[in-house]
């Protein structure tokens, strides 16, 4: 198991063009969107992209950790040659989360930074908690990832990300904020997980610890792709190469 | 035929009692009634399409009969996986992507619960040479050198394989046979499927053969080579051959006989026996051809062997 979760995550560092992606997306989002001035609800602007794309970035991470892996690892036969080990179900699923987080953490952390390199300035309570309510808010999305990645045909694991991570993205306020839509898409966005989990993180701007009713809606969430991944993971059990 | 070798108290390591499985119409698996021993090397022989990959899977729980039940050491086969008794290769299975093949056996052994010493599963694999490359990067028969070296990364009690030297190249395949025998010396049964007939007939105890889902023949690789070992004979006679039907259908070893005008086609089980008749019965034949039927061929003679059989069950 040690090994496992070892492996895991030396799979994910070595693999150059996935790190590029995950890690460096949301930091060059961030430099391009994140040099307006101004507030929004009156949070200054610079601070609140950076807190966007921070958690833009842990939702791709630990999303496609699971997404593209495990199609990949199905269409190599890994995780068939995986259900004749002793590893359960469970082990295996618990070495895939924390693979997933420990790319999400650096893509949170990044993005952080860099907004501390362009003059954001916080109390170092706010950092802090802001790190750590993103990153475990992040984990919801990494049971996302693998009940997708069983859940999509190996082929389509690419699109279906991507579909998923910008479609999520996009309409729970990471990039333009909902105030700016229209209400029903603000209606539409505001029971995105990517909304909670940004709101988690905006509080925080703001002088106040994350709500209750976002920490109570994620974990909706976790308990819901637990539940798909679960059901999917049995359900690849019992397929059979013909 | 109830004979036990050893002590009874001792689960069978494999029990398949009337295990059917369909997909859709087709029936892939057809009523299948097996039980191997412990310490039995047993090839699973049979042409592609036969059920040999589809019993397997349902052997190691990974699919689930449609009827019937299957145990390993008397239990539930997850039971047996979950607790490292089985080590398996299946074509289906694949190595972990990304990783050095030293990687790959380190992670095989770190999750079994009686893990073999790193060298020891190296060499007996045949891959020492290969630690440091990327999985990824394998050509086929070193991938099937590295699947091997997963499966018996631990001790094991049943060792099942599919295909296993699929890709290997005659060196290869000589080396892992010597390390899979040594593997039947240390008194673990092993079951592997193949539709080499040469490779149960060197290794093999016990050879299982598979048609279309179903049970041929269970018999020592000797048995099912004389049964395999079916001669072709033709020749052609002066005149018509109708005439002498009765004394060709006499002759010793004719197990099949075909006759067209003037030519004579036989199969024999003891060409030379049946050779000699011909001349000593007065026959002179023309052009005269001895051939061993091929594996494909083999198999088709078992076939229409059981479809015979079976007619006759019918009709009785």
């Amino acid at each position: 198991m040690r090994t496992l979760m070892r492996l895991e995550v030396l799979r994910m560092l070595r693999n150059r063009r996935y790190l590029l992606f995950t890690l460096a997306y949301p930091v060059a989002m961030y430099l391009i969107f994140g040099s307006q001035s101004g507030d929004v609800d009156g949070t200054d602007v610079a601070a609140y992209i950076m807190v966007s794309m921070a958690s833009f970035g842990a939702v791709g991470a630990t999303l496609s950790a699971g997404v593209q892996r495990i199609a990949a690892e199905r269409q190599s036969g890994w995780t068939r040659q995986l259900r004749l080990t002793t590893l359960t179900g469970r082990q295996y699923v618990i070495s895939k989360l924390a693979s997933a987080a420990v790319v999400g953490l650096p893509a949170i952390v990044l993005v952080l930074f860099t907004g501390f390199l362009r003059g954001v300035r916080l109390d170092p309570w706010q950092w802090g908690v802001l790190v750590i309510a993103l990153w475990f808010g992040s984990f919801v999305f990494a049971v996302l990832g693998i009940g997708l990645g069983y859940l999509v045909a190996p082929d389509s694991a690419q699109p279906v990300f991507m579909l998923v991570y910008l479609g999520m993205a996009v309409l729970g306020g990471m990039w333009v904020p909902l105030t700016g839509f229209p209400q029903f898409l603000q209606d539409i966005g505001h029971v995105m997980p990517t909304y909670r989990l940004g709101r988690l993180g905006w509080e925080v701007l703001d002088g106040r610890h994350p709500r209750m009713s976002d920490i109570a809606v994620l974990a909706l969430y976790l308990v819901a792709f637990t539940a798909l991944a679960a059901w999917r993971y049995r359900r690849d059990e019992q397929k059979v190469a013909a | 035929m109830t004979i036990t070798a050893g002590k009874q108290t001792t689960a069978p390591a494999v029990a398949l009692a009337g295990v059917r499985k369909s997909f859709g119409d087709l029936r892939a698996v057809d009523g299948l009634d097996l039980e191997l021993h412990q310490g039995e090397t047993v090839a699973l022989l049979g042409p592609n399409g036969a059920g040999k990959s589809t019993t397997l899977d349902l052997l190691l729980g990974l699919s689930r009969p449609t009827e019937g039940t299957v145990a390993l050491f008397g239990g539930d086969p997850r039971d047996a996986i979950r607790r490292g008794r089985v080590g398996a290769m299946l074509q289906s299975g694949g190595l972990m992507p990304d990783v050095t093949v030293g990687e790959m056996v380190k992670l095989a052994r770190d999750l079994h619960p009686r893990p073999l010493p790193q060298a020891q599963v190296l060499q007996r694999a045949g891959i020492e040479d290969l630690v440091d490359k990327n999985v990824d990067k394998l050509s086929g028969g070193q991938a099937q050198r590295v699947r091997f070296a997963v499966a018996i990364a631990g001790e094991v009690d049943l060792i099942v394989l599919d295909e296993p030297t699929t890709g290997m190249d005659v060196d290869s395949r000589r080396r892992f046979w010597g390390s899979m025998r040594e593997q039947a010396e240390l008194g673990r049964t092993v079951l592997f499927a193949t539709h080499y007939l040469e490779e149960a007939d060197n290794v093999a105890d016990r050879v299982l053969v598979l048609h279309r889902g179903k049970l041929l023949a269970d018999a020592s690789a000797a048995q099912i080579k004389a049964r395999a070992g079916l001669r072709r004979i033709a020749f052609d006679l002066t005149e018509s051959v109708e005439r002498y039907e009765s004394t060709l259908r006499a002759l010793p070893g004719v197990v099949q006989l075909e006759l067209g005008g003037t030519t004579v086609r036989m199969r024999s089980d003891d060409a030379d026996e049946t050779v000699a008749a011909i001349y000593a019965a007065g026959l002179r034949p023309r052009g005269l051809e001895v051939a061993g039927l091929g594996l494909e061929q083999a198999f088709l003679a078992i076939t229409q062997q059981a479809d015979e059989a079976e007619g006759m069950e019918i009709a009785s």
